[in-house]
């Protein structure tokens, strides 16, 4: 297997991960702020992957111009902070991030082993296409991390 | 996340420069956690270290040092050095399969153990996977993996138990960060 075939196939069940936590609870349980008193909870963390994804696949790697998701006018906070029980809030956060991880997918798909080490110098620090997919591999693990917790504290679900 | 852990410049996984290529930059994350999982435990005492502090979970920063000792252990010595016939740690109560979170209770001692246990594992892990070969084939149960898998999964291992280092921390004195 190559290094960007095993980088996607951890990415890919991490992404599982996330489905398994979210799946069959209510818009009040994904909300919830269930380890207080951290202000986490599963949809502001779906949201917050949504946010990433975006920023290292669709603004970073692809150079596309759109205004980063779930942080309208740079309020970085408005990721959790309006992660509210609300159903249509819930729908759009999942739909958002499924179709991010959708376009992630077709920025690796035209990726060829060797461009691991394409490098640049964005404003203000270094990065290549190694360091983009690895930070986003671990910043999902850490996240899945938060998950595991913030779901069994829900309904005692635990578990990969 | 907010960083309001250390000042900048007193953060001992600041970097230089970013690393290149596979190995520097896997093992170099593998550092990163392994040296923020130590952070997070930083400055308590064997109480806030045993307490499950995110009920229902039975985790606590304790039993996450020595689960991950036990991580290091059976991937390095076990299955990158091909020792399988070793106990894993943390296994000497047959009847309990998660002593290592069951077992760490607030006692001096047994916080002592765990850290001279993580520490010489830790660097025991360092040295091999400094010199192996990332395309390597261990055998592994029925099939033959990568030593780049493995390397790989030790970081996101560490990383997702780093997210509940996170919570357990913040549930015990509120520091974030980092």
């Amino acid at each position: 297997m190559t290094e960007l075939e095993n980088l996607r196939r951890w990415l890919t069940d991490l992404r599982a991960t996330v489905e398994r936590k979210v799946e069959g609870l209510s818009a009040d349980q994904l909300a919830a702020r269930s380890a207080p008193p951290s202000e986490l909870s599963i949809l502001g963390l779906v949201r917050h992957l949504a946010q990433m994804e975006h920023y290292w696949f669709v603004l970073t790697l692809s150079r596309a111009d759109e205004p980063r998701l779930f942080v309208p006018d740079g309020d970085w906070d408005a990721q959790f902070r309006d992660a509210v029980a609300d159903d249509a809030v819930v729908v759009d956060a999942l739909d958002t991030w499924r179709a991010v991880c959708a376009r992630a997918d077709t920025v690796m798909d035209h990726l060829e082993p060797a461009d691991l080490e394409i490098e640049w110098e964005p404003e203000d620090r270094k990065g290549s296409v190694r360091g983009a997919l690895t930070q986003v591999l671990y910043e999902y693990s850490r996240h899945c991390g938060h998950l595991d917790l913030l779901r069994e504290a829900i309904d005692g679900q635990t578990g990969e | 996340m907010s960083d309001t852990w250390l000042p900048s410049g007193e953060d001992p996984r600041e970097q230089k420069a970013p690393p290149r290529g596979e190995r520097e930059v896997v093992l170099g994350y593998l550092h990163f956690y392994r040296q923020t999982l130590e952070l997070k435990c930083q400055g308590l005492d064997a109480e806030r270290l045993a307490r499950r502090a995110v009920p229902p979970s039975s985790m606590s920063l304790l039993g996450l040092l020595r689960h991950m000792a036990g991580v290091e252990h059976s991937w390095n010595k076990r299955v990158l050095q091909g020792h399988l016939e070793l106990t894993r740690l943390y296994r000497d109560h047959p009847e309990d399969r998660d002593w290592d979170f069951n077992g760490a209770v607030e006692d001096d001692e047994v916080v002592e153990q765990a850290w001279t246990s993580w520490r010489a594992e830790v660097a025991d892990a360092e040295a091999w996977l400094a010199q192996d070969d990332f395309d390597r084939l261990v055998p592994l149960e029925d099939e033959e993996i990568e030593v780049r898998d493995i390397a790989v999964h030790l970081v996101e291992e560490y990383a997702r138990h780093c997210g509940h280092a996170d919570l357990l921390r913040e549930c015990i004195d509120g520091r974030t960060g980092q």
